[in-house]
């Protein structure tokens, strides 16, 4: 596998740590500990990533490969990342704790301007067997796949690679009117993309 | 003389970034529900970002500004929260929900410097290297004008279903000097509108092509 270059990493943290907000919010929203938890897995990957980052873009500067200019905009960018990331990991810190959520936490998140939402792949929904590639459900519904559930695994920023199987458990963002799309599609009521 | 003088003043005034404004403006006790209040940070908190992102990629110090106030406006929230919850709680079970909600507050607002962070890396004039990282990244920021013959124009954003049809959410909008930010369902687009959208590359095919007027429907 060719070595990931400094940007690929930038990239990585700032996707990733995108990512990680969402799933903390829809940690609060289901009650969900299993995403909390992964939130903060995500987390430590992040400050990981960030510290590779940090040596990797001095040593491109030493090398002559990289301007000081650049590598710090590099480092800067990497860390309004990690700070972001920062901020998911107290949200979903809230669940974790063992006090009970206050309803308005759940209220907040779903009056928002993006919603969240979650639903259940029925065997006869045309999603089953395809790729997200394949579906681009983002582009026709305005839905974006956060994460899913496929039986006893659970699956965190899928790619267009991923396949939907019966079953499976999607959790999406999106705007309110594409919300009614996606489970009208999952629950086989509609056939339209 | 004194005419002058108060005319200066008007000036100075009037220009007075909308941020300082926010910045100064006396903090009045107003009772607004905790819902609300986090409603409105978490919406921020998810918006701050693009526009960040969108004021470095464009080299814009109008987004800049609005960065700036949403900052400014996010600190207030924030103190407004902290005031209601305290009010709020009665016994150490409310304390301790309540404290949670604060949490929540307080990540949000963490999340608005950051954007305060990425736009100061405009200072940096070293957008090339940026402009290069973001047109990677999964979702990106793209720019895209209205044209006079596209069925768009005149049409709520809502009607359009831009978003549920393309996955393009937009994020401002400018006509000619005016800005719009975080236009809600209800905004109308007009021929020559500028949009700031965040999407996907297909997504920004097909709504492009919408707005050149090549596209009759979105679908």
């Amino acid at each position: 596998m060719k070595k990931k270059t400094s940007e690929d990493i930038v990239l990585e943290i700032k996707d990733k740590s995108e990512l990680m907000v969402d799933l903390a919010y829809s940690s609060l929203l289901y009650d969900n500990k299993i995403i909390a938890k992964e939130v903060y897995d995500l987390e430590d990957l992040i400050d990981n990533l960030f510290g590779k980052l940090q040596k990797g873009s001095l040593e491109d500067v030493q090398k002559g490969k990289l301007t000081v200019n650049a590598a710090l905009t590099l480092m800067r960018l990497a860390k309004a990342g990690e700070e972001i990331a920062d901020a998911a990991r107290e949200i979903a810190d809230v669940e974790l704790r063992d006090v009970e959520l206050h309803p308005i936490l759940k209220m907040s998140v779903q009056e928002s301007d993006v919603v969240l939402t979650k639903t259940q792949v029925d065997s006869r929904s045309i999603l089953c067997g395809k790729t997200l590639g394949e579906l681009k459900l983002g582009s026709e519904t305005g839905m974006m796949i956060i994460a899913m559930r496929h039986k006893n695994r659970w699956l965190y920023g899928p790619n267009k690679n991923t396949k939907i199987d019966r079953g499976d458990i999607l959790f999406a963002k999106g705007p309110e009117d594409g919300e009614k799309h996606l489970i009208n599609l999952a629950k086989a009521e509609t056939d339209e993309i | 003389m004194i005419e002058k003088k108060r005319r200066n003043i008007i000036k100075r005034l009037q220009r007075t970034p909308k941020w300082k404004k926010e910045e100064f403006s006396e903090i009045e006790y107003e009772p607004t529900p905790v819902k609300d209040l986090l409603t409105e940070m978490k919406d921020i908190s998810e918006l701050i970002i693009d526009l960040a992102y969108s004021a470095v990629l464009f080299d814009n110090e109008e987004i800049a500004e609005e960065v700036k106030y949403l900052e400014v406006r996010m600190d207030k929230l924030n103190y407004d929260i902290r005031i209601m919850a305290m009010m709020a709680a009665r016994t150490k079970e409310d304390a301790e929900q309540l404290a949670g909600i604060l949490q929540v507050a307080q990540s949000a607002e963490k999340i608005s410097n950051t954007a305060g962070d990425i736009v100061l890396i405009l200072k940096d004039k070293n957008r090339p290297t940026l402009s290069r990282i973001l047109s990677k990244a999964d979702e990106k920021i793209f720019r895209i004008k209205v044209f006079s013959n596209s069925k768009a124009c005149k049409q709520k954003i809502g009607n359009l279903k831009i978003e549920t049809e393309t996955g393009m959410r937009i994020i401002a909008i400018r006509r000619e000097n005016i800005w719009i930010f975080n236009p809600q369902s209800d905004a109308i687009l007009m021929a020559n509108d500028w949009l700031i959208a965040r999407g996907t590359d297909e997504g920004f095919e097909d709504l492009d092509k919408f707005l050149k007027g090549k596209l009759r429907v979105l679908e």
